[in-house]
């Protein structure tokens, strides 16, 4: 019988995401993937819900919306202000959205669409944005002189190590978002598939419940909140002022 | 790398699907957008609102603790003026009070030294009233006299007395009665 799992499980696998359509613009092929459908759904999810969160706010709140938006905004304020500091606050919208964004996009498995998280180009997008932010900031802040400077310190020789470490930076948070959620999709999968072949689906009661819990749950969460606070911290670690 | 990357996007292209771990510009682009969208989209319909919302829900916090810093300070003022009137109140009655009682003393000794004045006075006057009626009465006691003196010395001699013999016995009469004094 155990020969005839792994006989069954080496037909397993998890599949990319597939083209939904694709079409051409002159010479351009493009290609709408299942990854960006996904996420029309969850940015029409997210419009709905902060629209429904964000209109009719009074300045002597009694609603309980108004609660929940206040609250989700003060946590993001909270979360900005702590780990990049006051001058720092107009990024706070660009984080609750990514946020917002990011968790959803992920929480999408439980609606049995593939994530679009689990999908590298998606959050390569992100660390894109990360990556030009932070050397947006290390230009302002530094200006010219201060952002070439950045390469050479603390010794000229360091100069290959800092262009990798500011390459290496967006690259790990991406790969450690995407990683988590494919890894959790196809650990997910493959708990499907061998509960399916040991009991006949019997035994797919309760289990999967409790990992999916952890692997799509906890860890859409825990991946979206760890991307937010390193986007913040790469950004505000890239200040050259000197104050 | 370029070259591997034209190749999965081939390979792609022939079975209709991304591999597992592949990059898209497609997909980096369209991401992108929709990230734009998403960011505009929470900015405008809850991020500005709500944070309009908690500024103004600040102002009018600090502006209410301003105003009640503000109405306690003037109460504060005003009840240190209503102390101040009424200790000045007070310390008008005392001073009434004081110069009453002042001037209430000093009528009495003026009222006590006219009556004093007056008792002594009027002491004065029946002490010489009752000089003159002394007087009075000795004259009317000598007048008196002497009548009796005449009638009794008429009766006694019961002879005609010339005027001039009657006011010489008189005389004598009199004065003998003065000297009996």
């Amino acid at each position: 019988m155990a020969t005839d799992l792994l006989k069954t499980a080496a037909e397993f696998s998890v599949k990319g995401p597939i083209w939904s359509f694709d079409f051409y613009i002159g010479s351009w092929h493009v290609i709408i993937s299942e990854s960006i459908i996904v996420q029309w759904i969850v940015m029409a999810v997210l419009a709905v819900i902060f629209f429904i969160l964000g209109r009719n706010l009074k300045v002597h709140a009694t609603s309980r919306r108004q609660m929940a938006a206040e609250y989700l905004v003060g946590f993001f304020r909270n979360m900005v202000r702590d780990t990049m500091g006051e001058k720092y606050n107009k990024y706070t919208a660009y984080i609750g959205a990514l946020f917002c964004f990011s968790i959803l996009n992920s929480l999408s498995s439980l609606f049995g669409f593939r994530s679009p998280t689990s999908d590298l180009s998606v959050v390569a997008a992100w660390g894109v944005i990360t990556f030009v932010l932070t050397q947006r900031n290390k230009f302002k802040t530094g200006g010219v002189k201060g952002f070439f400077k950045g390469f050479i310190e603390p010794l000229p020789f360091m100069l290959p190590f800092n262009i990798i470490g500011e390459i290496a930076n967006p690259v790990s948070q991406t790969l450690r978002h995407f990683a988590n959620i494919l890894a959790g999709s196809v650990i997910g999968g493959l708990i499907y598939f061998a509960l399916g072949q040991i009991a006949n689906g019997l035994g797919a009661i309760g289990l999967p419940a409790v990992l999916s819990l952890y692997f799509d749950c906890f860890s859409s969460f825990i991946q979206a909140y760890i991307f937010c606070t390193l986007t913040m911290a790469y950004v505000s670690g890239a200040d050259c002022s000197e104050d | 790398m370029i070259e591997m990357l034209k190749l999965a996007e081939e390979t792609a292209a022939t079975q209709g699907e991304f591999s597992l771990v592949s990059i898209d510009p497609n997909t980096i682009v369209f991401t992108l957008i929709n990230t734009l969208i998403i960011f505009l989209i929470y900015f405008l319909f809850l991020h500005k609102p709500v944070c309009k919302i908690l500024d103004e829900r600040a102002a009018a916090v600090n502006k209410d603790m301003d105003d009640a810093q503000k109405a306690k300070e003037e109460a504060d003022k005003v009840k240190a003026e209503y102390e101040q009137r009424l200790q000045e109140s007070k310390d008008e009655a005392s001073r009434i009070v004081a110069e009453a009682t002042k001037k209430a003393q000093q009528r009495e000794t003026e009222i006590i030294s006219a009556a004093n004045d007056e008792a002594a006075q009027l002491k004065k006057r029946a002490e010489e009233s009752i000089e003159k009626e002394k007087k009075k009465a000795i004259n009317e006691i000598k007048e008196e006299i002497s009548e009796m003196v005449v009638m009794a010395a008429s009766k006694v001699a019961e002879k005609e007395i010339s005027e001039k013999d009657n006011e010489k016995i008189i005389d004598t009469v009199l004065s003998q009665i003065g000297e009996s004094d």
